[in-house]
């Protein structure tokens, strides 16, 4: 109970801190996602029409979403970017790459044959079958994908405090220094719930750009 | 020189679509396509047909430009292929596939004047157009506008597909077995739909299918390949008169015009798949399944496939109507005469004839296993066609007679 009370007593007593926390927290989550959407989606989208380039595109991923996070930061500082937010990012950004790149090229490889067949045989151009037939009908799983790589985000970014990033990790690292589980709580508790919020907000807008005709 | 040559003189003006000695050949095999030569005239409906890996389809995609040839070239409109750009080709043409291949994402409307927006159409004359295109085939335009694909069934989403290629008005269709996933009975109603279409827009299409009963009741010209090249080019009556060799005979099977009707087998003009039912099926269902197939009578089997008897409509109607719950095979009746496939022609006609209560006999091997059914429908069909081919006689022996009298004095 009184654990409670105090954690309360610290969210009140320290509003400005947490704040700032959980700010640096979402661009911790932000910017690494975007980036990794930016490059990732242009990327295997070129992997579908060159498809050589899908192995090692996947493969580099993978091996990135395969090393284990905490390694990866440290690995962020052997090979020389030393602490803070830029080498953090860089591994964020190198782990959400994996569950991006895997669903661009199974949305848009799993568009039906039969309807990229008869687009073609109408006369799009390859850009036209790209935007007006395999996007939209790949839309919902890229977005699944992103999903996926922005929980797992908000998961990592708690680590990136470990090298000196910031975010609600350092909350969580300054709290259980200094043995005091209130702080520990005003950390996790923001994380958790920006981690719901962020997986609610994804699963309307992968229902929203369903298309109509393939919501069962 | 072969039929093909015959029938499609090089540089014929009356062509819309030429193909001039087009090979097609893939990475080091055997070519799929090899030396096809032919013309198809403004506003025919061209078949190519033939077992499956003979290159129809292979021929067919290469005039929309889906397969570039190896050597030879088409020519479209007395143009030559490479002049077109293959998108611009692409949308000078309609498509109509197996798959159908309708964007599960737009609407039907949307779906129908998809080349209209590749064009550059503004929407609200693309609607239009979608509109009209759909009372063509008798849909209600503001029922279906506005649905999506899968809310119709496959019959209905090809019609859409059909709708679709003609919806820029282009000249030449190209239709990949169109009908070819269908249901049977889905299958003639969309192909007698297409041909009532046809009469009132005049189209030449070039239209691929495996099935003989398709091409011959809807071609002008049937093309007939095997392994790559052309066997022959005829229409339709004439390709079963005269087959150019035993291929051609064997693959229109059944379909030939046998020249006397002592020649032609029970397994000939048989239906090769009665309406049948299992005998552990209900009356209900069984008379459901006639109301359904629109027979009167059913063939029942037991498990194993084998003859149990025949049940007629008014029969079952009576034991239902009594409250009956037995099986149909207790009501299964086994006393008519039976065929075999070997019987002739003739010993079904008689037979059938001699019994006049009797609509049909079904045919069984010689495990008594049912193959097929003769009915009276068959029968003068079969009479039909003797007829005809009697008087084709007649006709020859005709002209022969106008001919120089020293040839028919003999």
């Amino acid at each position: 109970m009184t654990l409670f009370l105090h954690t309360y007593q610290f969210f009140t007593q320290h509003p400005g801190t947490i704040w700032r926390h959980t700010l640096q927290q979402l661009y911790l989550v932000a910017i690494p996602l975007a980036a990794a959407i930016l490059v990732a989606v242009p990327l295997t989208m070129l992997a579908t029409r060159v498809r050589r380039l899908y192995g090692p595109v996947m493969g580099f991923a993978n091996a990135m979403q395969t090393i284990p996070s905490l390694a990866l930061l440290a690995l962020m500082i052997a090979i020389g970017l030393g602490i803070g937010v830029l080498p953090a990012v860089l591994a964020l950004f190198l782990y959400a790459l994996m569950p991006i790149v895997r669903n661009t090229y199974v949305g848009i490889m799993g568009v039906d044959p039969g309807v990229k067949d008869a687009a073609r045989g109408m006369g799009v151009t390859s850009w036209q079958l790209l935007w007006m037939v395999e996007m939209p009908l790949a839309l919902h799983v890229i977005i699944a994908g992103i999903r996926s790589a922005l929980v797992a985000t908000i998961g990592f970014a708690t680590l990136a405090s470990l090298i000196g990033a910031g975010g609600l990790g350092s909350l969580i690292m300054e709290g259980m220094g200094l043995a005091s589980n209130s702080i520990v709580l005003a950390g996790t508790i923001p994380a958790i719930v920006l981690a719901f919020l962020a997986e609610g907000l994804m699963s309307r807008v992968e229902r929203v750009l369903t298309p109509r005709g393939l919501r069962v | 020189m072969t039929d093909a040559d015959m029938a499609s003189p090089v540089g014929d003006t009356d062509a819309i679509l030429e193909f001039r000695g087009v090979t097609k050949s893939f990475g080091g095999r055997a070519p799929a396509v090899r030396h096809f030569t032919l013309s198809v005239p403004r506003g025919q409906l061209v078949v190519l047909i033939g077992p499956s890996g003979c290159g129809k389809t292979t021929t067919l995609r290469m005039v929309n430009r889906l397969i570039e040839p190896t050597d030879g070239s088409i020519w479209l409109e007395g143009r030559n292929y490479k002049s077109y750009n293959p998108v611009e080709l692409r949308r000078r043409l309609g498509y109509v596939i197996q798959r159908i291949g309708l964007m599960p994402h737009l609407t039907i409307g949307d779906n129908i004047a998809f080349v209209l927006r590749l064009l550059g159409q503004a929407p609200q004359a693309r609607r239009a157009r979608a509109s009209e295109l759909l009372e063509m085939v008798g849909l209600d335009p503001a029922e279906y506008l506005d649905r999506y694909p899968t809310e119709l069934s496959g019959g209905q989403q090809q019609r859409i597909g059909v709708l679709r290629a003609l919806a820029h008005d282009p000249d030449i269709i190209l239709m990949d077995e169109p009908f070819g996933a269908l249901d049977p009975l889905m299958r003639e109603q969309l192909q007698e739909e297409f041909k009532r279409l046809l009469r009132t827009v005049s189209k030449t299409i070039v239209f691929v299918t495996h099935d003989m009963d398709e091409a011959l009741s809807m071609a002008d010209v049937i093309v007939l390949m095997k392994d790559g090249a052309i066997v022959q080019v005829a229409p339709p009556e004439e390709m079963l008169r005269h087959p150019a060799d035993e291929f051609v005979a064997s693959f229109m099977g059944r379909h030939r015009v046998l020249r006397q009707a002592s020649e032609v087998s029970v397994a000939d003009v048989m239906i090769a798949s009665p309406v049948m039912t299992p005998e552990a099926s209900g009356l209900a269902r069984s008379l459901e399944l006639m109301r359904r197939r629109r027979v009167n009578s059913l063939l029942v089997h037991d498990a194993g496939g084998h003859y149990v008897g025949v049940v007629r409509q008014s029969e079952l109607q009576d034991h239902i109507e009594a409250g009956d719950q037995s099986p149909v095979g207790s009501l299964a009746d086994r006393t008519a005469d039976t065929l075999a496939p070997s019987d002739s022609g003739l010993t079904a006609m008689h037979q059938l004839l001699s019994h006049q209560q009797l609509d049909s006999l079904p045919v069984l091997d010689a495990d008594d296993r049912i193959v097929g059914l003769v009915t009276r429908g068959t029968l003068v069909g079969l009479l039909g066609d003797a007829l005809r081919v009697a008087a084709d006689v007649q006709e020859i022996r005709a002209e022969a007679a106008s001919a120089p009298a020293g040839e028919v004095a003999r």
